[in-house]
């Protein structure tokens, strides 16, 4: 198999009150096209920092990270920003939806930002929702939804720009168990039916046991998991 | 992004904070209001002013005076006396007809005419006597007319009657005034009245070039000026200015060497057009005075706007992260702040210039029909469409400064902070 994403040597160093941090050491990762990985760990473990490094939004301090077999570090932030809108989706923990716009406007949002039409994106926006079944909000604002329904509208705006990676960030972790199994079940249906590589960071063993690969980060380097 | 949704993200931003936005816009309004009042006044004088220059009618003329020196009471410069230099009244330099002998050796001069100083003490038509100003009447000059005609060169004993006489001297109107006969009333050189008679060849309505005064033909101005001032051995061939026509064909280059000839040659000469320039350009002073309340007006605005933008961005610091997130540039981000800057500069700048051209509007329909009624068609306030677009532009893009800083902060967010800010 391919490797979509390749962490090579990749240290990342915060330097915080003239102390430096390392959140990374020397860390090195393969992602295959089309796998589901896991990151576990602690809350400070430096799982968070791996997720955004692999996902452009944070630059190593050292080390390199390859997209596509193409190292990143030359791109400007242009270019990081144009393929992070069209390679990758993210879902994160706290929905971030914006509260005061309706449902089709927070999923058509990484279309607005890629310069789609409006009328094109109106359509693929329509579509999504209909896949993740909320057909009958889409004039709602998202502020009145549920968590499960808000999660849902994460995963219907990451799913929107036909990503190649999704990046969940603790995608349950606001959720019950009832909402969190439907929202698994769906990005686990992405993962196998449309190819989509799929990054979820947790501390789940559950969710983590249903990967199909895991790593287990500890004080910035990679200590284990299920290889 | 597209223009387009960048434009409407801004503008979607703004309505959501309403108050805050609205609050802003008035600020922003009171600045815009008061530079469109005042430009507006200044617009409608200028016009006037120019109409009048347009219609000035004598071309290729200018009026010449001696160079003044400042006497000794207002620059403490004591000066030796100089039996030679022509004084009159008030040390007023004078000139004499050897002056006009040396005028008409200047390249392009054609023909220089004394500007006789005389003095009316009143005008009559047989019942009361009023006071009044003699001007002696500059060939060609184009007074507007409320009846009758301009004088003519040859004119004996014309005279041009301001239309505000036309009641007090018992005429039923301006055109009734017209052909009468009148009676002037002077002082001669040995102190005592006496009078002549003048005709009213026309009735001319109140504007800047003839503010009161009545226009008298050039042969009475001489005959009164003969019984007066020409009278006495020390006023005999002295005058205050010339008037000196210059070939037509002269080009603005060339008129303005000529003027440089009589400045050398120690005389001020000036068109008609320079005179009413002076009058531009004490207007222009005092709108710039005006102008300086609705700058500090809209500086305070744009402080209004800086704060108004910063709580915007702190409100939506999570909302940039995630569009950051999502790949949107840093100009984007910096565009959609920028933009909400520049929406509540056009509101409050849209806002001010309709108001102000209704109340102006309205302000000057009122003086036009009061205190300046007997100036014919002049509007004391206007708002031609190219200034007042230009005011909009200036006050958005102060509006754009301001939001400049904001909206740099909003686009140098990083990503991650941004999105776990509470």
């Amino acid at each position: 198999m391919e490797n979509i994403l390749e962490l090579k040597e990749v240290s990342k160093i915060y330097f915080a009150g003239g102390e430096e941090l390392a959140a990374l050491k020397q860390v090195s990762l393969q992602v295959q096209k089309g796998e589901s990985l896991a990151i576990i760990g602690k809350s400070g473990s430096g799982k968070s920092t791996l997720m955004h490094i692999l996902a452009t939004l944070d630059r190593p301090t050292s080390g390199e990270l390859l997209l596509d077999g193409k190292p990143t570090s030359k791109l400007g932030q242009d270019d990081l920003d144009r393929l992070r809108n069209e390679k990758f989706g993210f879902v994160f923990q706290q929905f971030f939806v914006n509260p005061r716009d309706n449902c089709l406007d927070n999923v058509i949002m990484p279309l607005v930002i890629r310069g789609v039409a409006a009328d094109k994106r109106k359509k693929l926006g329509l579509e999504i929702l209909e896949t993740v079944g909320l057909t009958d909000r889409i004039k709602n604002r998202a502020n009145d939804l549920s968590g499960g329904q808000k999660q849902r509208l994460c995963i219907a705006r990451a799913l929107i720009a036909n990503p190649s990676v999704i990046f969940a960030d603790e995608p349950t972790g606001n959720l019950d168990s009832e909402n969190g199994q439907l929202v698994i079940g769906l990005l686990f249906k992405l993962q196998k039916e449309q190819g989509i590589t799929l990054i979820m960071v947790t501390h789940d063993h559950d969710l983590s046991a249903m990967c199909n690969r895991s790593i287990k980060i500890k004080d910035g380097q990679i200590v284990g998991g299920n290889q | 992004m597209r223009a387009m949704d960048i434009l409407q993200t801004a503008q979607t931003n703004m309505l959501h904070a309403k108050l805050r936005s609205s609050l802003t816009v008035i600020a922003v309004f009171i600045g815009a209001l008061t530079i469109s009042l005042t430009n507006g006044v200044g617009n409608g004088v200028k016009s006037y002013v120019n109409k009048q220059l347009g219609n000035v009618g004598i071309k290729d003329t200018l009026i010449v005076q001696a160079k003044q020196d400042r006497g000794a009471a207002f620059t403490g410069d004591i000066k030796e006396y100089n039996p030679d230099k022509q004084v009159g009244q008030f040390n007023i330099i004078l000139m004499s007809s050897t002056d006009s002998t040396k005028m008409k050796t200047f390249t392009g001069v054609k023909d220089v005419t004394p500007q006789l100083v005389v003095q009316v003490a009143y005008i009559t038509a047989g019942d009361k006597k009023f006071e009044m100003t003699a001007n002696q009447y500059v060939d060609g000059l184009n007074l507007e007319l409320a009846a009758g005609q301009l004088l003519g060169s040859g004119s004996k004993d014309g005279i041009l009657l301001p239309v505000a006489y036309v009641t007090p001297l018992g005429f039923a109107s301006a055109g009734e005034a017209v052909g009468k006969k009148v009676t002037l009333g002077f002082t001669n050189a040995l102190g005592k009245i006496v009078e002549t008679e003048a005709t009213v060849v026309g009735v001319q309505q109140k504007s800047l070039l003839s503010a009161g005064g009545v226009s008298i033909s050039r042969t009475l101005a001489a005959t009164i000026n003969a019984q007066q001032g020409g009278a006495q051995p020390q006023m005999k061939d002295k005058y205050l200015a010339f008037t000196v026509t210059y070939d037509p064909s002269f080009s603005t280059k060339q008129v303005t060497a000529l003027k440089k000839q009589f400045d050398a040659a120690g005389y001020k000469a000036q068109t008609i057009e320079d005179q009413l320039g002076t009058v531009n350009s004490i207007i222009n002073s005092i709108l710039i005075a005006l102008n300086l309340f609705g700058a500090i007006a809209l500086l305070a605005a744009s402080f209004g706007i800086v704060n108004t933008l910063l709580m915007a961005v702190n409100e939506r610091t999570r909302e940039i992260g995630l569009m950051k997130a999502l790949g949107a540039h840093r100009r984007n981000i910096f565009a959609i702040f920028a933009l909400e800057a520049v929406g509540i500069g056009f509101w409050g700048a849209l806002l001010g210039v309709l108001v102000s051209m209704g109340i102006g509007t309205a302000f000057s329909n009122y003086a036009s029909s009061a205190f300046l009624k007997d100036f014919v068609g002049f509007k004391l306030l206007t708002f031609p469409l190219l200034p007042s677009v230009e005011i909009m532009l200036l006050i958005m893009g102060i509006a754009f400064v301001a939001g400049a800083l904001p909206s740099l902060k909003a686009s140098r967010l990083d990503p991650i902070d941004a999105l776990r800010y509470e």
